[in-house]
């Protein structure tokens, strides 16, 4: 390879970097919720757009404040964002699953379609269906290579979106291998009726798994709003959908599959329009699935499911 | 009288109350449709639309309507999309409302033109530029603007005889009309003797091109066309300039409007637009444009002065055929010509304008546009 491709290449993998963090963090608010109760949480995808949402006018309302330092920025807008999108995830909890609770698999499913065509709406309704943009916070990065050939360039955004995202993702790690709660929550994924009969409120823990979910989401829909600085109502279904490959591709239920899975797929689709055409992208990622789905059926990471006698 | 049959009376009489409603409702008023996108992504380009032929509309009324009848525009939104366009095409049979103006996306109008000519619904489409549209052989289906084949053969003489690119790209949304503009330019600079180096389609929602321009920084690319709307390219365009990816972009109407600022920043200065003529310099509607600023409204957009035509040529060949058997109608319209803001228009027999102006103009970063001196 010349220097130049070898430089390319490089470049791919950041791109691909940076889009598979932020499929990985939408990704685990799937699989968390996946690994305890046993089913797919439709919303996720619009509560991910609330995150993003949230998190542009907060930039917008902190920069007509005059505040300018990107730290500030970043905090304040990362802690209101997760603070309203995980009390949305809470409320979708609360409203479509738990008075579904023991009804068949299918009743939750629709209500959750239901509440995510709600949600879709309700944005479309208060914000307008129109694309919202911002000029970007933090702009400008790194350049490395040939000052006349080919420059790898790696901003100070991707940089932030990859530190942001390993902290949550060690921070979620930590909390669920660690604290009281996370061990709550390892038992009911690992038998809920058991967890129940030993004196584990189920109910909070499965509430507190559609917060942390909706939180991870919004930080997200953060990084998003920053890095693009456009948002609009219907972003959630496509970032919903691939966050949702991310998670069944490194194993559904697994949280450290969700961020492999999240960070192979960002990595195959920036490959896929690298060295075939942009076209093939999707088909690359969804072909990769179906290949992965045929030999390991539980995923990259996931682990059969045993059969409780 | 039992149960059942008092529920079929009344259900009976109800239905024909609500008929006879309807009949004397038409009896005063002509309904005109005017459909397009008011909410959704493109609403933007549809408020161009609505403003313009509202405006007709109310023009039209207070100099006493169409022979002593007032029009009435009935707004319908179909969010361009192709299903959604077809779900309104069957509410405006329903309502029996004879004259369209629009649908704007190509993708759109074309489902639903095919309603339009089974039930004899005149349609007139102020900003679908799609070719295929006016080819399906339609006698109710005309349109007040100008086609990919004339927009994208503007463009592509421009890029080969004026630009003359080292190395040039084409890209587009995979869409209706930008893939089919994308592959006029194509067909156009391949002629010339230009030969892209790159023609590759995103997908309509992507927001992550990252990928795609590292691939053309890498092939030395130094021009690109651009086919689709505003989020897309507004978002190549930004992304472009943060990897350092200085190309030049060109792009059709479709992405000509203030938003492709607000998304991309500085980076769309000296982006490439090709557009409709700047109607409302034209002295001859000076009077027309006072009256939009005086709503506060925006006359300049490419669809506005378009839609008004839409409208006018509708009631025109009312008024002039004596007639509202829409089948006469498009005859009428066909074999005539009208003084509309968009100049003196004609039409061929596939419902196209005889002549439509393309303009290349420079995009600023301040959301204003120069035209480029040919």
């Amino acid at each position: 390879m010349s220097d130049s491709a070898i430089l390319e290449f490089i470049q791919q993998i950041i791109n691909g970097l940076t889009l598979g963090s932020i499929y990985a963090l939408i990704a685990i608010g799937y699989t968390m919720v996946y690994g305890i109760i046993g089913m797919i949480n439709f919303a996720h995808g619009e509560i991910y757009m609330i995150g993003a949402y949230v998190g542009l006018l907060v930039i917008t309302a902190l920069g007509l404040f005059g505040v300018e330092s990107i730290p500030l920025i970043l905090l304040a807008t990362l802690a209101i964002s997760i603070l309203v999108t995980s009390s949305y995830g809470w409320t979708v909890e609360r409203l479509a699953y738990r008075p579904l609770r023991g009804s068949p698999r299918l009743v939750p499913l629709i209500s959750a379609i239901g509440v995510s065509i709600f949600l879709q709406n309700y944005v479309q309704l208060g914000q307008g269906a129109r694309d919202v943009s911002m000029q970007p916070v933090l702009s400008g990065g790194w350049r490395f290579g040939p000052e006349d050939g080919f420059q790898v360039y790696l901003s100070y955004m991707q940089v932030l979106i990859a530190v942001v995202t390993v902290a949550f993702m060690a921070g979620l790690t930590l909390f669920i291998g660690r604290s009281r709660m996370g061990r709550a929550c390892r038992a009911c994924s690992q038998d809920r009726a058991m967890a129940n009969l030993l004196g584990i409120d189920t109910d909070r823990v499965i509430a507190l798994t559609f917060i942390m979910g909706a939180a991870l989401a919004a930080v997200a829909g953060v990084l998003v709003s920053m890095y693009y600085g456009l948002v609009n109502p219907f972003i959630g279904f496509l970032a919903g959908l691939k966050a949702f490959t991310a998670a069944v591709l490194g194993g559904i239920g697994s949280i450290p599959g969700a961020m492999l899975g999240g960070v192979v797929l960002g990595l195959a689709e920036s490959f896929a329009s690298a060295y075939l055409q942009t076209e093939y992208k999707d088909v690359v990622a969804f072909g990769l699935l179906i290949l992965v789905l045929l030999v390991r059926p539980t995923g990259l990471m996931g682990r059969p499911d045993v059969e409780k006698v | 009288m039992n149960r059942f049959n008092r529920n079929v009376l009344s259900i009976a009489v109800s239905a024909a109350i609500l008929s006879l409603g309807g009949l004397a409702y038409a009896e005063d008023t002509i309904k005109i449709a005017i459909a397009g996108p008011i909410t959704g992504p493109v609403a933007q380009y549809g408020e161009m639309q609505m403003n313009g032929a509202k405006m007709a509309v109310e023009q039209i009324n207070a100099k006493g309507g169409v022979d002593g009848k007032q029009l009435e525009a009935v707004l319908m939104d179909d969010v361009c999309e192709p299903k959604q366009a077809v779900a309104i095409a069957n509410q405006i049979v329903n309502q029996k409302i004879k004259y369209v103006v629009g649908h704007l996306c190509s993708g759109s109008t074309q489902p639903a033109s095919k309603l339009y000519e089974e039930e004899g619904i005149l349609m007139i489409t102020p900003a679908a530029t799609n070719p295929a549209i006016t080819q399906q052989g339609y006698k109710m289906v005309f349109r007040t603007i100008g086609t990919d084949d004339q927009q994208g053969p503007t463009a592509g003489r421009y890029i080969a005889e004026k630009v003359k690119p080292k190395k040039l790209a084409i890209i587009h949304d995979k869409q209706q009309y930008g893939e089919g503009i994308a592959k006029e330019v194509d067909k156009t600079v391949k002629a010339a003797g230009i030969k892209p180096v790159l023609f590759e389609g995103i997908n309509k929602g992507d927001t992550n091109f990252s990928a795609l321009i590292t691939k053309m920084k890498k092939e030395g690319v130094d021009f690109v066309y651009y086919g689709g709307y505003h989020p897309e390219l507004g978002l190549l365009l930004r992304q472009s300039k943060d990897q350092g990816f200085n190309a030049t972009y060109m792009g059709p109407e479709g992405v000509g409007n203030k938003d492709i600022s607000a998304i991309a920043g500085p980076a769309s200065e000296g982006l490439l637009v090709t557009l409709p003529a700047d109607f409302s310099t034209d002295p001859a509607n000076a009077e027309l444009v006072k009256a939009f600023k005086d709503k506060n409204q925006d006359p300049t957009g490419p669809f506005v002065m378009p839609a008004y035509a839409g409208v006018q040529i509708i009631t025109d060949a009312i008024k002039g055929a004596k007639t509202d058997d829409t089948e006469k109608l498009a005859e009428y319209i066909r074999s005539n010509s009208f003084d509309t803001p968009i100049g003196k228009v004609a039409f061929r027999d596939n419902g196209d304008l005889k002549e439509f102006q393309f303009v290349v103009f420079t995009w600023h970063a301040d959301a204003t546009k120069t035209p480029v001196k040919q």
